[in-house]
């Protein structure tokens, strides 16, 4: 092959110093993502329960339209904070949002890591802040797509289809409940999945750890729920407290008898843990002792 | 001064990795040179802060390596000696990419990664995926994401390591092309001597984490080494045991050719006294221009 057919020439610019670094490895996650099998099937899927929900708000204004379906009801659909918290703690819901974040988020760091591609980041002026924040915006990108979007969106739909402000009048914190929501929903995916992708240099067995982890958690819920008859247990479950946390920062009643506060304890902690396997795995340099 | 370090020390857990390490590396192209595990990857990390040093202290371009890493990548290019890539991407993206995350506009790195993947000799595949590029293109690749940002100082981890011997020319062209006409400074590492000796005008040997020589090539072959290429007629074996005696290394080549090195002070007429003495006749005695081999095996201690 030729070389140097075009000489090298020096570049005129000045390199950015005040930049944000974490910019480009967002867009690029996200590119890629969309570049996967399935993804944007799979994205699809996951706005299902978003589109019935709308729906739903819908036909609540339009009672007149649909009294031939429900003769002896006043209301189709009650949109309140209890709608919201059907939405947002629906099994349908969270189960796709881990499926995009095994489609989007397994091979994150895991692709790095075996593509020896984290020396390549770190020779440039990148801080491992910088890098985390990059995918971490990745992930969060598809999740709030699927919590906060529709959630303002249900809101939206609800004062337009009504005509009035008769909802925020009544729950004014319910906006800020749903971007607080979404925001700690997002944020505690984001780390467990990127901490579980920093587990391993293969995209395939961080895929089978997240929905391992998610859903052993949750069948151990079962099991010792089964046996004991004690809702306490409902801390094993990553699913149960993300639903604990989400009815209760809504306003609506928790779906188990125990104090969110544990739940959001349990969340916290996880996402500390993850944190703290994020600094110990990303590193400019494999150290080998 | 390029990179300036003194007294660098750096151990992983137990094992010692450097040594009291003190070098100046100035203008132009310099060779890192040692055997397997001397530590010359190591010491490219520190310089570029991806390991701390646990003593010592050294500047990169001015700039401090512990309190100012982040100013030393702006200004610093790096081939790392692993296969690097992003899989999902072509060329141009990757290139430009890595040229965006040192601080480059989006639309000047895309710009320019088209320019330096065309001068590594990826023009035509640029827009090729790199799960499909050969171990050739994929050392092109780690220069041309090295080169994007239009680096002060190159550093470059066994850049001919995976290549043919064609592959292997055309990259060291490019480097000696950039170090002598691009106005970059470029510090490669390698344990491929006739790579360094194609490339660099000075070199540092590193052994077992510690300086072995250092300086300009031209400069050490002069001073530390007097060598001698000798065709004898006689009893070679008390000649060559009576050199050695006297501190001087013999090696035979298979031609019956004795390359003698002289410890510095010695005199070459004794030489030839010491021939005398064991009835050996000279036919032959031509000063040898030390090679970076000669200088290697002498300072490293290995054949």
């Amino acid at each position: 092959m030729p070389i140097a057919e075009q000489g090298y020439t020096h570049w005129e610019g000045r390199l950015d110093t005040h930049r944000k670094p974490w910019r480009p490895i967002a867009r690029l996650g996200i590119r890629l993502a969309f570049r996967r099998k399935f993804f944007k099937f799979v994205l699809g899927m996951a706005f299902l329960p978003a589109l019935i929900f709308s729906a739903g708000v819908y036909i609540s204004e339009r009672i007149d339209d649909f009294r031939e379906m429900i003769r002896n009801a006043d209301r189709f659909l009650n949109i309140n904070p209890d709608f919201f918290k059907a939405y947002y703690t629906a099994d349908y819901l969270l189960f796709w949002m881990l499926i995009i974040m095994v489609l989007a988020g397994a091979g994150l760091i895991a692709d790095d890591l075996r593509h020896n591609a984290l020396q390549l980041y770190f020779a440039r002026p990148l801080r491992k802040r910088d890098y985390l924040q990059g995918k971490l915006f990745t992930l969060s990108f598809f999740l709030l797509l699927l919590t906060l979007v529709p959630g303002l969106l249900f809101i939206v739909l609800k004062l337009i289809f009504s005509g009035s402000f008769k909802l925020l009048a009544d729950y004014p914190w319910l906006p800020f409940s749903i971007a607080g929501w979404s925001f700690v929903a997002a944020g505690f995916f984001s780390l467990y999945t990127l901490a579980l992708s920093s587990l391993s240099r293969n995209r395939r067995y961080a895929s089978i750890l997240l929905i391992a982890v998610y859903f052993l958690s949750d069948i151990f819920f079962g099991i010792f729920f089964g046996i004991f008859r004690d809702p306490t247990f409902a801390l094993l479950s990553i699913k149960s407290n993300l639903q604990q946390v989400a009815a209760a920062l809504l306003g609506a009643k928790p779906p188990f008898a125990v104090p969110w506060g544990y739940s959001a304890a349990v969340l916290a902690a996880l996402a500390v843990a993850a944190g703290w396997i994020l600094n110990r795995k990303v590193k400019g340099t494999e150290v080998i002792k | 001064m390029n990179i300036e370090l003194r007294d660098i020390q750096f151990s992983y857990g137990p094992v010692r990795a450097l040594t009291g390490v003190s070098v100046s590396i100035g203008e132009g192209a310099c060779g890192l040179l040692g055997p397997n595990g001397a530590g010359k990857s190591t010491l490219l990390r520190i310089l570029l802060g991806f390991l701390r040093a646990d003593r010592g202290e050294g500047q990169v371009l001015g700039h401090d390596i512990r309190k100012d890493p982040y100013a030393i990548r702006r200004l610093v290019g790096y081939m790392p000696e692993d296969d690097c890539l992003i899989p999902g991407m072509d060329a141009v993206t990757f290139t430009s990419y890595f040229g965006e995350l040192a601080g480059m506009p989006r639309q000047e790195a895309m710009k320019r990664a088209h320019d330096v993947l065309y001068y590594a000799g990826l023009g035509e595949a640029r827009y090729r995926m790199l799960e499909t590029y050969s171990a050739g293109m994929k050392q092109r690749l780690k220069l041309a994401q090295a080169l994007v940002h239009d680096p002060k100082l190159l550093f470059l981890d066994e850049p001919t390591s995976n290549l043919d011997p064609q592959g292997r020319v055309e990259i060291l062209d490019l480097i000696k092309d950039i170090s002598s006409k691009k106005e970059i400074q470029v510090l490669i590492s390698s344990h491929i001597l006739t790579d360094i000796e194609h490339t660099c005008a000075s070199v540092v040997i590193l052994n077992k984490g510690a300086v072995a020589a250092q300086g300009e090539l031209a400069t050490l072959r002069q001073i530390d080494f007097s060598l001698y290429e000798i065709r004898i007629k006689g009893e070679g074996e008390p000649f060559i045991r009576a050199l050695r005696e006297a501190d001087c290394r013999v090696e035979e080549t298979e031609d019956r050719v004795l390359k003698v090195y002289l410890p510095s002070g010695f005199d070459r007429r004794e030489l030839f006294r010491t021939a005398g003495r064991m009835n050996v006749q000279i036919r032959h005695f031509v000063k040898s221009r030390t090679s970076l081999e000669d200088l290697f095996a002498r300072t490293v201690g290995v054949d």
